[in-house]
């Protein structure tokens, strides 16, 4: 599903260029659930804004699903994403100003999605996050580990073929990271394509597969059984 | 995703109460006055619209000998109507209109006096549009002895009966009757003619009207819509020549032809333009509409300034959408929508404060503007347009800047709300305080202006006087009224003229001979008057005598001004001016010079001094009545005078103005602009203050830790005070400076049309900064004194 050979990024101030991503080469295939890990710095976000086509590579070539999308204007990027990637982050991201439903409901929006039917997809969205009795609430007044599930059901109403997900324990206690890493799960095993940044080594035992990045480079791979 | 988008705007407007508070009180109030603006300047342009021929009216430079400029006026001749229709082909018809005031009507016990009435040629009806209720345009008045009188007038005289062919009666030194042969609706207010009532030009028709050299009525042409108006205009001078023969007065004038439709508001350098009501310099107009698109757009930036500032806390919401999907013109259309709701929310308010404010607009300006507002739909719809354009307008930046953000980086929460964008609300705001500070000094100048002509001494004393209107019948009685009045002690002087000083007054052909020398034809503007009115008016004599009491020397005495002496003795530059005491001058060659009086102000101060002569000439009649009456006496002294009217003049009714309100009456229009000038430069200052304040509290928010930090570290109130505002200031004088040398040019560009002005002093300059800067400190200080009294373990706690 994708397949990245010899990516670089690099960020530059007026006196210094940092190498975020030296050459990597990387792939992974559809169904897997893959972690990559790394001390900070290493270059694993920066690696997961360019796979979530939410940032360019300098240099290198990024296949997703066999089409080659590194040289994608915006627009291209944003109509990819829409309708392919879902991403969940660390702090969330929900919009403040909308309720649970409204949250969810905004990628269908964005995909053109009608009426009628993005209130069916929600709901059982919704249901499936067991959070459907906060339906009509705003962010502010759910707890981190309910908003973190509306965040995963925003990623997931779309059927996206694969999710990003930034740490996404990174701001919850064990229980409820525990929680979200078993819905991860879920959806893995019903086929959706997951690669996750994290920290955390419990919870890479969930993946398949661990790509360890320093310096913008891949050091190894560990295949989890 | 409308509704989306919509429902996102809402919250966001509700969520930042301040900010959106600001945002629409800013663009109600500045939309409140382009909305106002936009009526009156409506109501201006919908001057003679109704009408629909092709009509131009007559217009003549006069430049007689003795006159010291020469002076554009409405008047025309009475033969010159039909001979310019016969000699021109591209004339299609001409109409004269004499006009005659306060005309006494009869019908049976009914006794009326018209406020205005006209006397036309029968063209006139078919050349105007105005609309006959009754009666056929085409032959209602081809006769002589008939009228077409307005509904009103109808309804006064005749009640319910039918009007047509009933007959009103004119009493006075000619008595004469008249047919009703028409009803016209009543003139709209947004026509230049008012009247009360049509009477045929030939029921007073007298021979000596068709001699060339009398200009006493206005002459309106019809001409071919194809015609080329300046080639007409080129062949007056050989019409002219042609038909004033025997001596040079063809020469001492230029006709020229103006657009119906021109009249009302590009007649302003135009004197004897009795017949157009409401005149108001289109210039003006244009200076209201254009201080009112700057309100508007000073709010506009308040809009684009506190969206920039907050654009941090934006910035997140924008990185999840984009992360979803949201393609940028998405974004942006999200962000036009809100700027767009905002002005709609802004307009309903803006149309509450037109509601509320219109009954005083309406005051000061003297006409009811609010129609459009009620009944166009095309006005309506154009507001909301306009709106609408405000909305994109003010939303674009923000809307290009927001969405611009890219999504890893505001997600990262590294938003670069960089110096640039810093930069760029700067200017926004030195542009709003200059144009502030622009419409500040304006202001004061104008007001300073106004209030020079009000109160420079014009030469004459014109407190306490009540001048009261003589008609041809109550002139009769001048003499008595004089009498009767003189014999209370609240009266302290009567005397009589036959113009009102602050008017402008008609010229006249003078003789003038000095010794043996030749003798010389001049016309000068004359003023025939009691032989006391001098003394009443206290106007002083720069050599000889006052005119005598002797009855003998009634007509035969005249007194020059200042002006007319350097005239007469322009070819003689070693003479003094007392030696024209005694000399050859007047309208015949029995009159000499008796005095010299110093120069006086008889117009408004836009004009200068011209040559004049008085005359005591009383003896052809005074048509107004100057009572001065004792200071505190006023309402017995008024009182005592109507009852002595009344017991003199039973039939005729009483009507008085203090000379003060006919003076204000003469600075009307320039009364009007001040205050809508200031009125205007009040609110662009209210809306930048807001927006002032807006950034103030956001820059106080957004500095807390900063403020925290250096509070522990020992700073003091005064300090963080000095720190918060000292940006501001620094705008404001930045303002300052480049307002200056554009107010200096305006104001003195505008100054030029006055023969009488006001220095531009320096002082002003550095008051309206001063004040400026007093303005802004007392706006900014609220937030910056609130942040520096914060306890500083607060805000760094909750970082």
């Amino acid at each position: 599903m994708i397949k990245i050979t010899n990516l670089e990024k690099f960020y530059r101030t007026e006196e210094v260029e940092t190498i975020a991503l030296n050459k990597l080469s990387m792939e992974v295939k559809k169904g897997e659930f893959v972690a990559i890990m790394g001390p900070s710095g290493c270059g694993k976000s920066t690696l997961l804004n360019i796979l979530g086509l939410l940032d360019d590579p300098d240099g290198g070539s990024y296949l997703f699903n066999d089409i080659e999308v590194a040289d994608f204007n915006e627009r291209k990027r944003a109509d990819l994403r829409k309708h392919n990637i879902g991403f969940v982050f660390q702090s969330f991201n929900l919009i403040d100003e909308l309720t649970v439903f409204e949250n969810v409901e905004l990628p269908l929006i964005y995909t053109g999605v009608p009426a009628a039917e993005r209130v069916k997809r929600v709901e059982a969205v919704l249901d499936k996050m067991q959070i459907m009795h906060r339906r009509n609430h705003y962010p502010q007044q759910l707890s981190g580990g309910q908003q973190q599930r509306v965040a995963i059901a925003r990623a997931v109403v779309n059927n996206p073929k694969l999710i990003l997900a930034d740490e996404p324990t990174g701001n919850l206690d064990s229980s409820n990271g525990n929680d979200v890493m078993e819905l991860l799960t879920d959806l893995n095993e019903q086929g959706t394509t997951i690669i996750m940044v994290t920290h955390s080594e419990h919870d890479a035992r969930y993946s398949h597969r661990i790509i360890r990045l320093l310096d913008g480079q891949t050091v190894m791979e560990n295949i989890m059984i | 995703m409308l509704k989306n988008y919509i429902k996102i705007a809402w919250r966001s407007l509700w969520k930042n109460k301040v900010f959106s508070g600001i945002n629409i009180s800013g663009l109600s109030v500045g939309m409140a006055a382009c909305i106002m603006i936009m009526l009156f300047v409506f109501y201006e342009k919908s001057f003679d619209n109704f009408h629909t021929k092709n009509i131009y009216r007559l217009n003549e430079v006069q430049k007689f000998p003795g006159m010291v400029a020469s002076q554009k006026v409405g008047l025309s001749m009475y033969p010159m109507g039909p001979a310019i229709k016969t000699e021109f082909p591209e004339i299609k018809n001409f109409t004269r209109v004499k006009w005659a005031n306060k005309f006494q009507a009869t019908y049976g016990d009914k006794k009326l006096f018209l406020p205005q009435v006209f006397f036309v040629d029968s063209t006139f009806l078919k050349m105007f549009d105005f609309k006959l209720i009754s009666g056929d345009r085409f032959s209602a008045l081809e006769k002589p002895n008939t009228v077409v009188l307005t509904e009103e007038t109808a309804k006064k005289l005749f009640g319910d009966e039918n009007p047509i062919g009933k007959t009103i009666t004119h009493y006075g030194g000619d008595t004469t009757s008249y047919a009703v042969t028409g009803i016209l609706q009543n003139v709209p207010k947004n026509s230049q003619m008012q009247f009360d009532g049509l009477f045929s030009f030939r029921t007073i028709y007298k021979p000596w009207m068709n001699s060339w050299g009398g200009n006493w009525l206005d002459t309106y042409f019809e001409i071919d819509p194809k015609a080329n108006t300046a080639a007409l205009e080129k062949k007056f001078p050989d019409f002219l020549k042609k038909h004033m023969q025997g001596g040079d007065g063809w020469k001492y004038y230029e006709l020229f032809i103006l657009p119906l439709k021109d009249i009302h508001a590009n007649a302003e350098d135009i004197g004897l333009d009795y017949l157009n009501f409401q005149k108001f310099d289109k210039n003006a107009t244009n200076l209201f509409a254009i201080i009112a698109i700057i309100v508007l757009i000073i709010a506009c930036i308040n809009f684009m300034n506190l969206s920039t500032a907050r654009s941090a806390e934006r910035a997140k919401e924008v990185g999840i959408r984009k992360s979803i999907g949201a393609q940028r013109f998405q974004l942006s259309l999200q962000f036009l929508g809100e700027t767009v709701l905002l002005s709609l929310i802004a307009l309903v308010f803006a149309l509450i404060i037109v509601m509320c404010t219109l009954p005083y607009v309406n005051e000061l300006s003297q006409r009811d503007i609010s129609q459009p507002l009620f009944h166009n739909a095309g006005f309506m719809l154009a507001i909301i347009g306009g709106t609408v354009l405000v909305g994109i307008l003010s939303g674009i930046y923000p809307a290009i800047f927001l969405s611009s953000y890219q999504p890893v980086k505001v997600l990262k929460g590294s938003v670069e709300t960089g110096k640039n964008k810093g930069n760029f609300r700067n200017i926004l705001v030195v542009g709003q305080f200059a144009s502030a500070v622009f419409l500040m000094i304006a202001t004061i100048f104008v007001v300073k202006q106004l209030r020079f002509m009000q109160q420079k001494d014009p030469g004459f004393t014109r407190d306490q006087i009540v001048t009261i209107p003589l008609d041809n019948s109550a002139r009769k009685h001048y003499d008595l009224l004089k009498q009767e009045l003189l014999g209370n002690s609240v009266i302290a002087g009567v005397t009589g003229a036959q113009d009102q000083l602050g008017s402008h007054l008609d010229q006249s052909g003078v003789n003038f001979r000095y010794g043996n020398e030749p003798q010389r034809q001049l016309a000068v503007t004359q003023l025939i008057v009691d032989n006391n009115y001098l003394k009443l008016y206290n106007i002083k004599l720069a050599a000889g005598n006052d005119f005598s009491t002797d009855k003998s020397a009634i007509g035969k005495q005249y007194i020059v001004n200042e002006a007319l002496a350097k005239e007469l003795l322009k070819d003689l530059p070693h003479v003094k001016p007392e030696s024209l005491i005694g000399k050859q001058f007047g309208y015949d060659s029995l009159g000499t010079i008796v005095g010299i009086a110093k120069n006086f102000n008889f117009n408004s101060l836009h004009y200068k001094i011209e040559t004049m002569f008085i005359s005591n000439h009383s003896d052809w009649g005074l048509s107004q009545m100057s009572v001065k009456i004792k200071a505190g006496k006023q309402a017995e002294a008024v009182a005592f005078i109507q009852s002595t009217w009344k017991s003199v003049n039973p039939d005729q009714p009483f009507e008085y103005k203090f000379l003060d309100d006919h003076f204000a009456e003469v600075y009307r229009a320039d009364n009007q602009v001040s205050k809508i000038v200031g009125i205007l430069a009040g609110l662009a200052i209210l809306i930048s203050c807001l927006g002032l304040f807006g950034l103030a509290s956001y820059s106080a928010e957004k500095r807390i830790k900063e403020i925290g930090v250096r509070k522990v570290l020992g700073a003091s109130v005064q300090n963080i005070v000095l720190l918060l505002s000292g940006h501001f200031v620094k705008l404001v004088l930045i303002a300052n400076v480049i307002a200056w040398p554009l107010a200096w040019y305006a104001m003195n560009k505008w100054l030029q049309s006055y023969a009488y002005k006001i220095e531009i002093s320096w002082f002003t300059f550095v008051f309206v900064a001063l004040l400026s800067v007093f303005i802004a400190l007392v706006t900014i200080s609220f937030q910056s004194i609130k942040a520096a009294i914060a306890n500083p373990v607060k805000s760094l706690r909750s970082e």
